[in-house]
């Protein structure tokens, strides 16, 4: 179960206060959405929850299976479990992307106390599972996301998180510059990973990715603090209404 | 009238050596005429230092303070599994040798295989070459004012003569290996004369290697001349430690050659490689790269001058750096366009990934274009390892250390990928990949 309590974080560079007291509970096996318009703080809880140190915790805390996360590095949290999708996927020219897999899913298998693969055990299993994400032969052998497009890109995001068995998965707009095909196929894959051991946060700015991944709740995010939660239903509502409601209501 | 003081300890010890012992230098009465010129050009200059043009980042003269000792003759007991230790990961190349022990020839250590067209010599076997206009592309160029050329004339002690008869196509590369050994570090001084034939096609890779943690101090100018249409790779490695290494290639290709160099520069407390290359005939091509690998107070210096002096030619330089600690780096890229030299392409990069706050990288391209129909180019970046990249890969579960070596070696890699062997390449990367993990850990 992720708890997320009083939850506050600035920019660590300027101060700026991003989150001012988000608190949440997605329990294991749900799918949690959040929504809200640009500037609310959603990409910021996204980076929080993986680590990211451009940011800086003031108060509160994240517990992820009652153990706080806090201090822990990225490479810890993605030991734990935690995974994020990138809303905007890394290039790394230089670095292979089968080398690139191959090294962080023995980097985490190492830390959770399983057996390396071999070679011959990580490429049939990496093979597998991008087959199923139609992920292309192609793609591993370049560099990573270089030269993707953007619907590759969220698919290597996918095949990741397929890669690296996490138990929380947070999607930072994953739908955003993809095309009705691609948030299918990327849909698809997301759905194939949901479990009654997994908890999710998708974090998007339309309803439409919703249409593919049903959420248990909705969260509506503004001005860095949770405004309102229901059901699926909500982000309909949202869809029709707008965030006008929220925009205007500062904390 | 300019006159150049000799005051330091390192240029009073060279005059004394030099007084001393050129009469027991090799090579005869010419040989010996042509030393004393050269040393004489030297003593006139001493050594280079901030206020010549070309040294103004690599002030030879502060750097090197402390006497130096000059290599004579070495017979120091040194056995093929030593070289293979000083090799390393080369050591594994299916390759032909020609070895030298602090500037001498070891004939024992030089295992080559027979083949056609291919005559390699030690210099010392035929000292009259050196004086062939044919054989050295240095005659009569503008090196004459290049005091460290000057130096290795005076003191050379041997060298590689390597002739390739024209069409002919050597499938192994031929290592000249450049060993040091023993506790004083002496400067070695090394000339190789290469020339490759019409159509012929070789690999030669320059390799300056200590044994044991010996201080390696080498003064190696190598002159290649190629007949037209050659297919050239000449590629240079430095792993020497605490050494003093000053390395010159001149280069002059005839038509339609190819030359692919590389060099990789590893642990030199002082290094300067320069390389001065010629188009001397239409339709040629280079590719002169390379990579400087700096921690400590290592100061490595990269200078060319590509001259492009006929038209239709094509020449690529890509350098990387990466520096550590408080290294030092520095790279200058001439390039010359002369006035009838149209339809030159040349492009120039260098790129410095900077590990520490108190590194340095001094990036100097000059591009003097004479002709109108050309297309030139160069950069310079010099950045430091991405926090967005390395956020990136450890939300994956890389852990810190493991993400930045991954990215140091991706920015080496690029490079190196300029080296086409596979097999080659490969040991390339082992040595990088050696002084990497040498990192003291953060």
């Amino acid at each position: 179960m992720l708890e997320i309590k009083n939850l506050h974080a600035k920019i660590a560079a300027d101060g700026t206060e991003i989150l001012k007291g988000i608190t949440l509970t997605v329990p294991k096996g749900e799918v949690h959405a959040i929504m809200g318009p640009n500037g609310s703080g959603k990409s910021t809880l996204a980076y929080v929850l993986a680590g990211r140190s451009d940011y800086e915790v003031t108060d509160g805390d994240i517990l992820w299976n009652g153990e706080s996360i806090l201090e822990m590095a990225p490479d810890e949290r993605a030991a734990k479990g935690v995974f994020l999708a990138f809303q905007y996927p890394m290039e790394i020219p230089g670095v292979a992307t089968m080398t690139f897999l191959r090294t962080s899913v023995n980097a985490t298998r190492k830390k959770r106390g399983h057996k390396e693969m071999t070679t011959p055990e990580f490429l049939k299993f990496v093979r597998a599972k991008a087959a199923e994400l139609g992920v292309k032969e192609e793609m591993l052998k370049r560099p990573l996301n270089v030269g993707f497009s953007g619907g590759e890109k969220k698919r290597m995001e996918v095949l990741q998180m397929a890669l690296l068995e996490p138990t929380l998965c947070v999607l930072d707009e994953t739908d955003s510059g993809l095309d009705i095909d691609a948030i299918r196929i990327v849909s698809e894959g997301t759905n194939a990973l949901r479990g009654p051991d997994k908890a999710m946060l998708v974090i998007t700015h339309y309803q439409r990715l919703l249409n593919y991944i049903t959420p248990d709740k909705v969260h509506v995010l503004a001005h860095g603090r949770i405004q309102k939660t229901g059901g699926k239903e909500l982000a309909l509502e949202l869809e029709k209404s707008g965030y006008a409601e929220f925009k205007g209501k500062a904390a | 009238m300019t006159i150049a003081v000799l005051k330091t300890k390192a240029e009073t010890s060279l005059v004394q050596q030099f007084e001393a012992n050129a009469a027991k230098l090799p090579g005869g009465a010419t040989v010996l005429a042509a030393r004393k010129a050269a040393f004489g050009a030297f003593v006139a200059r001493g050594l280079p230092h901030r206020r010549i043009e070309e040294w103004k980042y690599t002030d030879l003269r502060g750097l090197l303070k402390d006497p130096i000792s000059v290599a004579i003759h070495d017979d120091a007991n040194v056995s093929l599994k030593d070289v293979d230790t000083a090799l390393g990961p080369l050591a594994s190349l299916a390759a032909d040798r020609i070895v030298f022990v602090n500037g001498s020839y070891r004939a024992e250590l030089s295992p080559i295989a027979k083949a056609k067209g291919l005559d390699v010599t030690a210099l010392s076997a035929g000292w009259s070459r050196l004086l062939d206009p044919a054989a050295v592309a240095a005659s009569g160029s503008a090196l004459d004012d290049d005091a460290v050329v000057a130096l290795n004339m005076a003191f050379v002690t041997d060298g590689a003569t390597i002739r390739i008869a024209p069409n002919t196509e050597l499938a192994r590369p031929l290592l000249v290996v450049q060993l040091s050994v023993g506790r004083e570090g002496k400067l070695a001084s090394t000339r190789n004369l290469i020339t490759v034939g019409a159509g012929a096609a070789v690999t030669i890779i320059e390799v300056f290697a200590a044994i044991g943690s010996a201080p390696a101090h080498a003064n190696a100018v190598t002159d290649l001349v190629t007949g037209d249409r050659a297919r050239v790779v000449h590629h240079k490695v430095s792993v020497t430690p605490s050494a003093a290494h000053l390395a010159t290639s001149v280069v002059r290709l005839g038509a339609g050659t190819s030359y692919r160099a590389f060099q990789l520069t590893t642990a030199s407390a002082v290094a300067r490689n320069q390389v001065f290359l010629t188009f001397a005939g239409e339709h040629a091509k280079i590719d002169v790269s390379g990579l400087m690998l700096g921690r400590g107070r290592d100061h490595i210096d990269t200078t060319l001058l590509i001259d492009h002096a006929v038209p239709h030619c094509e020449s690529r330089e890509l350098f990387r750096t990466v520096l550590d600690d408080n290294a030092r780096a520095v790279f200058q890229g001439k390039v010359i366009v002369r006035p009838n030299a149209q339809k030159t392409d040349g492009k120039q990069m260098a790129n410095a990934l900077m590990l520490s706050e108190n590194a340095e990288f001094d990036s100097k391209p000059e591009l003097e274009i004479y002709a109108d129909d050309v297309v030139c180019g160069h950069g310079a970046t010099c950045t430091e390892l991405s926090a967005d990249l390395l956020f990136y890969m450890r939300s994956r579960g890389i852990p810190i250390d493991q993400a930045r070596a991954m990215l140091i070696e991706s920015f080496a890699g690029e490079a190196l990928d300029r080296v086409e062997d596979e097999a080659i390449r490969a040991t390339f990367g082992e040595i990088t990949s050696a002084w990497l993990a040498a990192a003291p850990k953060s």
